[in-house]
This record gives C-alpha cells, structure tokens and sequence, in this order.
C-alpha cells in the first residue's frame, strides 16, 4: 500500500504530466538562452495542444497493462468512496469546478493585445542592390577593406562612426541598449547576441545598414524598424568601417561564402 | 595636457593637498597608466569613444551628447559618498561604473565587463587626475539610517522643500522647471537642466529614498545641484528633516517606474459624459499608459538631445467618440523668452552636423499619428510619418496654434493640415507648474474620407511625436515613437459571465454524478460479491 509516490503508476503518470507542464512553459523559452541561443516563451495555445498529446500518451501507458490500469485507478477510487476520505473528497469536488471556471473565464475574458506580429528578423537578402546610383552584387561579395589599406585604421574609423550614428539606439555596448532603445518596437538588435551578426555575411551587414529599416522586404515589417537607411549618410566605405567594427568589438567572426553555400539558403 | 593647472578643482582643495600634487611631479599619473596595461586596454577599447583616450571628456561623440562625458581630468565626480568639493572613494566610482548614469548616455557596465576590469579601470580613470595620486584616500560621510514615510514626514518635508528653496530650480511640482532653472550651468560651462523629480528613474545616482538623501548630503558636484549638510551643520534643518525631504522627494515620482505598453485601452465610459477639457475629474480615474520616446536620429537633420521622453497616455471613449488625454513634463511653456538664452546655449553646445540651426523662438508641440484606415493584416505605414506611397492621418498640437488640427503627412516634413472644411478635432490644452495636458476628442465615425474611422474592439495603430521648442526642437528635430495601439474597449459580452458558470456546473455535477455512481456500486458490490469497478 504504501509504495513510494514515484513508484506508483499514478504518482509517475502526475510528475510526467507536471514536468511536462514545466518544460513547455517555462524550459523551452528559458533553457536554451543558458546555452547562448535565442529562445522564446510558447504560445498558450501550443501549450495545450503539446499537454493534451503528453495526458493521452500516459493515458495509454497506465491502461497498457491491467495490472499498471487496476493500480493507477486503485488511488482515484478509494477517494471517492472511502468515508474516510470525505474531506479531501469534498475538498476536490469543489476546487476542480471552480478551476474550470476561473480557466474558461481567463480563456473568454476580453483581452487585448496588439496583433500578432510574425516578423521575419533575417529575411533573404537580395542578390543585387543600387547603392548610390550603382549596382552592387551582394552574392559572394566581401568586405573589400579585409585587404585593403590597415585594418586596425578601419577599425578605428568604424569606431567613430558607431558612437556618432548606431550608439544611441545599439548602445554602447553593442548589446542593443542604447538610451532611445526603448523607444522603439522591434528593439534595435543586440550585435552581442548570438542570433545577429554570427549569423550573417558582411555583404547582409552592408545590405541592412545602407537600406535600414524601408529596405526590408514585407515579411520582415519594414513599416515598423526604426533601423535607420544609412545610404545618404554614409559612404559605402564607412559602412563597410562601421562593419569591421561590429564584428572586431564584439570578438565575432563573420560568417563566409563557404559556411553559406554548405547551408544553403537559410537564414 | 593631461595637466591643467588651472583646474577649477585646484581652488577647492585644501593647500596642502595642491602643493603635495605639485612635487609628486606631473610623471606621476603617466607612471601608473604605463603600469596598468589592463585599465588602459578596456578603457580604450569601451570608454574612449566617448570620454577621449586622454581622459578629456572630447571623445567621437562627445558633441552629440548633453551633459557631456566627463572629462576625468579634473576629477570632479558627481556621484560620492563624501562631502561636497572631496574626491570620490574607489567604491563611488565603481557604483557608476557598474550601474551607469540614468537619465545620461552613460550606461552600467557590470554585465558587460568582468570585475577584474572594472577594479582596473577604476584606478585608470584615476589616475587620470594628480589628486588622486596626491592625497589620503578620502573618507566617506557616515549616514543616519532612514526614517519612516509617514503623513507628517512627508508633511514636513514639503515645507522643508519650500523653506530651502528647492523649487527655485526643481519647481513647485518637481518637474525642473523653477525659475532659476533657465540660468544653469555646469562647472565646464555647459547649460544644465535641474532634475525632473517626478522620473526617479532618470536621477543620476539612483531613485530610492537612500540615494536621494546621500545626493542631498554630498551634492552633484560639478553640476548647479548644491550639498545640504551645511544647513545641518548650521541648525538649519535637522538630520531627520533631510530624510523627511528625501521622502518627499520620492514622492514626487510614481512607485514603480513605468512599463512600455504596446496597447493603450480606451475605457468606455457609459453613465457619465466623456471630458471635456484636459482637467476633468473623469481623467483621475482613467488608466495612465507611459509612452518612452527616443530622439530623432533616424533621417536628417537628426536631434540627439530630446527633452520629452516620454508621454503619459489616457484614452476613454463612449461609443460614439473619443477623447485622448496626453501629459508631459516640460520645464517651460515655449517660447518662453527666460529660456531664449538657453536655447542658444543647447544649440551651440551641439556640433554643426545636421545643419546649422538659429536659436529663435519655437512653440512646443505634439502629434498622434494613425493610418488612413484600420490595416487588415500587419501592413501599416512607415512608422516616421509614412511614405509617399502609404500617407499617415494625424492629430497636430502646437502651443502657438489656436486648438489641434488634423493633418496628413507622406513622410518626415510633409505635414500639412487638413482643409478648414474637414476639420473636426476638439481640443484643449494646459501648461502648469511644468506640466503640459492636451486633451483631443473627436467623433469615432465620420463622412471625411481623408479621416481614420476608428472602430470599436479593434486595436488602431498609434504613433506619437513630440518637440520642447525653448530646447531648440522643431520639424524632424524632436523625439518620436514607435507604433503602439490604441484599442477600445467593447461593452463587457455575456459570455464573460455565462460561460464560467456553464463550465463550473456541467463539471461539478459530472463530479457528483461519478462519484455517487462509484459509491453505489461500491455499497452493490459490498452485497453482491465479485462485482469489481469497471
Ligand atoms: C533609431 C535607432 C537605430 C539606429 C540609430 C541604428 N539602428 Fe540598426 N537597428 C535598429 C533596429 C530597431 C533594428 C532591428 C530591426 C531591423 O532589423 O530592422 C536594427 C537592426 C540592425 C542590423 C541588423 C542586424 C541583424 O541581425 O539583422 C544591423 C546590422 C544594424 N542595425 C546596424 C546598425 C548600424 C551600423 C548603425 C549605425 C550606422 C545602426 N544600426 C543605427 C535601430 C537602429
Ligand atoms: C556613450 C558615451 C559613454 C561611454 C561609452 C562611457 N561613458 Fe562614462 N559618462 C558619459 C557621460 C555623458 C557622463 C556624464 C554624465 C553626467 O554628467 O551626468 C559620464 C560619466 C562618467 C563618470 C562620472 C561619474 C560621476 O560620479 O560623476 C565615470 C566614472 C564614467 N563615466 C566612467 C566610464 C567608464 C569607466 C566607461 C567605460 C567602461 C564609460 N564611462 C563609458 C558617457 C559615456
Ligand atoms: C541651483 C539649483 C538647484 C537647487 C537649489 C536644487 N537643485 Fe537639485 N538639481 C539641480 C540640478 C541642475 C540637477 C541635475 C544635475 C545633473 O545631473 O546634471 C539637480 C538634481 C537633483 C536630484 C537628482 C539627483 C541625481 O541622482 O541625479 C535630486 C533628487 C535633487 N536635485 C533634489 C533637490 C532638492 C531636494 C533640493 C532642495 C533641497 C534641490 N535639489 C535643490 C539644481 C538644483
């Protein structure tokens, strides 16, 4: 009779479910992030549709076998007609229901919430693109300043541009801090972040700092990034500066042409 | 260079301490950076950018940033534990260096950096200054702990606010805008504006009531903020009654600091009329939604010294129109001539990037920005104003305008109001002890088709913009959003009560059922042998 709870089929079938629980609500979105990548909470939805697959897998389990069923019902029955067992038993007849009801509420409540925003962060680049009234082919093409001139100048440079231009909203820290940064929806992107700049090729990097936010195909909400067009502002060469700095400072290798034609078209 | 003899801090130090300076040999500070090749890497690799690799305060971006980086040569600190006019302790400047400036483009570096570095750095940033190297290591002032928040504390504290004149510069309300305020500058020369005490967020050297009351002790050297304990040490004011300042102070400012919401909810409002003005009781009861804004430095000419940053948002509707209240401190009613001076002093103080600007007289202003129509899927327009292609509709205030107008912009500087005949806005507007209120109210429907119609249950995107005039702001120089959403609220369904009720008896009454159907077979199978449960 008393057998240890996680050696009784209903005691593992309760600590499979809950920890299940645990892992779709909370371990997916906050697990992941300790090992450096991007994580997100899981829509309530999904949730229940992942819980309701985990209650009907153990379900099956627990009936698989009748001595397995016999035992796991053998708990549940003794509640409900045991007199000893008449406080828990009113107990749990009136805190199920009320349960249901404060779930059905939560769930019909009125709430409001901004639209879904499915936005796409890295969306395919072009392959070509006019920069200044010429075209600049941004398949396989390189950061020319990689052979060019002194790196540690071009640093320097990008240096001067990044604190003038990209630190109020990047911050300083390039960990997308900046003191405007919370003004803005997306946030201005963390280029310490694993799930940025690591990611993509210089040429993406040069895309997305001379075409900003308005040069972002509809996917990725073009309408929302406060991602400023760098075009006007600043010669291809300061934009291919600033880029050495992005990847100099925060100790990032770019990822290469190889890395990107094994992959594919992934981003 | 490193060197300046002609410190101001030179007239503050005690003689001794200067003439101990003086034969340590200006060698020294160089000597220690040479031996600190730690600080110095970390320093140059984070801190130059903004504070020079001299230590000169005159990095890259230096002139785009009010208060300006601090120029470590002149070992002025702002935010210490010792007497006003003392040299921090390592501690002070590792507090900075670990939490940042709030409120400043100086950020907390204690995530970012390891502690071994920062230790380094401190005794970099240093020895930038011969004091440090010069003097005993200073000694911080001991604190009384804090008393308690009651009625009379806080009652005490107002008068004590008023008896030393902190309204002089901090206003009646806190909200930096007394009238000394126009006249402030730091000891490099630069204009100053007092503390807005109603965003503790933003104080310097920390929000809570220990951090207000050790500034009040030590002062913001460097900065028009004055230290207090010489009005102790004179019998002035008593310890306790610092403490009973520093709480109300605090009270200035809301308990929390404010959350960014992404959706403004418009209450519905059904037995009473909707406000009329921007001081109707039925605002007080309305949820206050804060609305961060940034500087605009997105298209040219930029603006890198915002002066709102942020907005206050109220929305109520009644079904058949709404109204939207937004408030903002702001330390003048522009164009104010008192902060003619001021202005000039913001303006010259910025580099000529961006074109030259004139100071001048400039009103304060304020849009709400929506799309022409509610979007159907993501599609919104270009959230700075639109574009060509996608124009925006919005509601424009202007403090020199008679009342709000709606207006229709095709992207940044193409603003232009709407016909006299297409006019509809209500508006009202009040500057009061540093405080604007503007109040917009308009029909929900209407026949204009260059108008929004909003609809009830769906969310509408809203942007927001701002400009403080007497700090130089005007056209693409202000601060701006992103796109929130402002929803209205429906009138609660039924289903909200119906439906939990439904679910809580179907549930209990299947409860009972299974459990009276398990005991009677129970009490069958107790007669009847060999019955089993299934
Ligand atoms: C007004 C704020 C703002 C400024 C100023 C700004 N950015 Fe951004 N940036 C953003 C935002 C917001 C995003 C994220 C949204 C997006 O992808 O468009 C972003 C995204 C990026 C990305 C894309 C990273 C990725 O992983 O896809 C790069 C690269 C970038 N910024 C570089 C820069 C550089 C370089 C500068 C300065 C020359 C700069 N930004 C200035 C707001 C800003
Ligand atoms: C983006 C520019 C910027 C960067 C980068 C920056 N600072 Fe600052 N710092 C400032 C500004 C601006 C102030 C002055 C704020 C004020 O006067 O209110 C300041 C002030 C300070 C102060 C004075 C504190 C006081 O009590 O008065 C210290 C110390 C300091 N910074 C250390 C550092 C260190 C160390 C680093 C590098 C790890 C650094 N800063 C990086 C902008 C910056
Ligand atoms: C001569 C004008 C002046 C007077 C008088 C004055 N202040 Fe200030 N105060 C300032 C200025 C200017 C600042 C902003 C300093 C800065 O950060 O540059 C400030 C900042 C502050 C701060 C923010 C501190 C922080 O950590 O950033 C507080 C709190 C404050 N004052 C409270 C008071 C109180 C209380 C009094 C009256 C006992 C008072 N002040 C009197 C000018 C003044």
């Amino acid at each position: 009779m008393n057998t240890k709870p996680w050696k009784h089929p209903l005691g593992q079938a309760a600590i499979v479910v809950v920890l299940a629980y645990v892992l779709f609500e909370w371990g997916i979105w906050l697990l992941p992030p300790l090992f450096g990548v991007a994580s997100a909470p899981v829509p309530a939805t999904v949730v229940l549709q992942y819980m309701g697959t985990v209650v009907v897998g153990v379900l099956i389990w627990v009936s698989d076998s009748e001595e397995r069923w016999k035992q796991f019902k053998a708990p549940i029955h003794r509640v409900m007609v045991d007199p000893r067992q008449k406080v828990l038993r009113t107990a749990l007849m009136v805190t199920i229901p009320l349960l249901v009801a404060f779930m059905t509420f939560d769930r019909v409540r009125p709430t409001v919430s901004a639209p879904a925003a499915l936005r796409s962060v890295h969306p395919a680049p072009p392959g070509q693109i006019d920069f200044r009234g010429e075209t600049m082919v941004l398949n396989g093409l390189e950061n020319p300043l990689r052979h060019e001139g002194d790196l540690e100048e071009h640093y320097e440079e990008g240096k001067r541009i990044y604190v003038q231009n990209c630190m109020p909203c990047h911050g300083d820290a390039l960990d997308g801090q900046g003191h405007f940064a919370s003004a803005f929806n997306p946030a201005p992107l963390s280029f310490q972040d694993p799930g940025t700049i690591v990611q993509l090729t210089e040429s993406f990097v040069f895309w997305r700092i001379a075409k900003g936010g308005p040069g972002l195909p509809r996917e990725a909400t073009p309408w929302d990034s406060a991602m400023p067009a760098w075009e006007d502002l600043l010669t291809a060469e300061e934009i291919w500066q600033v880029t050495i700095y992005l990847y100099e400072q925060t100790g990032w290798e770019p990822r290469t042409w190889e890395e990107e034609g094994a992959e594919g078209e992934e981003h | 260079m490193r060197a300046r003899a002609s410190s101001p801090r030179a007239a503050m130090i005690p003689g001794f301490v200067f003439a101990a300076a003086m034969t340590c040999a200006l060698s020294a500070p160089l000597a220690a950076q040479e031996e600190n090749a730690l600080g110095r890497d970390v320093y140059d690799r984070w801190c130059a950018s903004c504070h020079g690799y001299e230590g000169l305060g005159d990095g890259y971006a230096a002139t785009y940033m009010l208060p300006r980086p601090r120029d470590f040569t002149q070992a002025l600190y702002q935010i210490r534990t010792t007497a006003s006019g003392q040299l921090p302790t390592d501690d002070d400047i590792m507090r900075v260096i670990n939490e940042g400036m709030p409120g400043t483009t100086m950020p907390g570096w204690e995530e970012e950096l390891s502690l071994e570095e920062r230790l380094a750095l401190v005794d970099y940033l240093k020895s930038f200054s011969r004091f440090f190297a010069a003097g005993e290591a200073p000694a911080p002032l001991t604190f009384s702990s804090p008393t308690r928040a009651t009625e009379e504390a806080l009652a005490d504290g107002r008068e004590v606010y008023e008896l030393i004149e902190c309204n002089r510069c901090h206003g009646i309300d806190g909200r930096g805008d007394g009238t000394s305020s126009p006249t402030l500058v730091d000891d490099a020369g630069m204009p100053t504006y007092s503390a807005d005490l109603t965003e503790n967020w933003y104080f310097n050297g920390g929000g809570t009531v220990e951090d207000i009351y050790q500034r009040l002790r030590t002062g913001l050297d460097g900065t028009p903020m004055p230290s207090f304990t010489d009005l102790i040490d004179a019998g002035v004011i008593t310890d306790e009654q610092l403490w009973n300042l520093a709480h109300y102070v605090r009270s200035f400012a809301p308990e929390d600091p404010p959350g960014i919401t992404e959706v403004i909810r418009a209450g519905l409002v059904e037995d009473a009329p909707l406000p009329d003005g921007v001081d109707d009781p039925l605002w007080e009861s309305a949820e206050a939604f804060y609305i961060p804004m940034g500087g605009q430095i997105i298209e040219s000419p930029r603006w890198f010294v915002p002066q709102v940053a942020g907005l206050w948002v109220r929305a109520l509707h009644d079904g058949g129109e709404l109204a939207v209240h937004v408030s903002w401190s702001d330390h003048s009613e522009s164009p104010d001539t008192a902060w003619a001076a001021f202005q000039a002093q913001v303006l010259s103080a910025l580099g000529p990037a961006e074109g030259d600007m004139e100071p001048g007289p400039r009103p304060d202003g304020l849009y709400l920005q929506f799309p022409m129509e509610i979007p159907e899927g993501m599609d919104k327009p270009y959230f700075l104003m639109g574009d060509p292609l996608e124009p925006v509709y919005l509601w424009h205030w202007e403090s020199t305008a008679d009342g709000a107008q709606e207006a229709d912009a095709r992207g940044l500087g193409t603003m232009a109001p709407q016909g006299n005949a297409s006019q509809s806005l209500v508006s009202e507007a009040a500057f009061s002890e540093g405080r604007w209120a503007v109040m917009f109210r308009r029909t929900l429907e209407n026949e204009d088709p260059g108008d929004l119609q909003f609809r009830i249950g769906e969310p509408v995107p809203v942007g927001f913009a701002a400009w403080d005039g007497d700090n130089g702001e005007s056209r693409s120089r202000g601060s701006i959003s992103s796109w929130h959403y402002i929803f209205l609220q429906e009138p609660t369904p039924a289903t909200v009560v119906v439906a939990p009720l439904i679910a809580t008896l179907l549930t209990a009454g299947l409860g009972v059922l299974v459990v009276a159907r398990a005991q009677r077979r129970e009490r069958e199978g107790a007669e009847g042998p060999d019955e089993g449960d299934a």
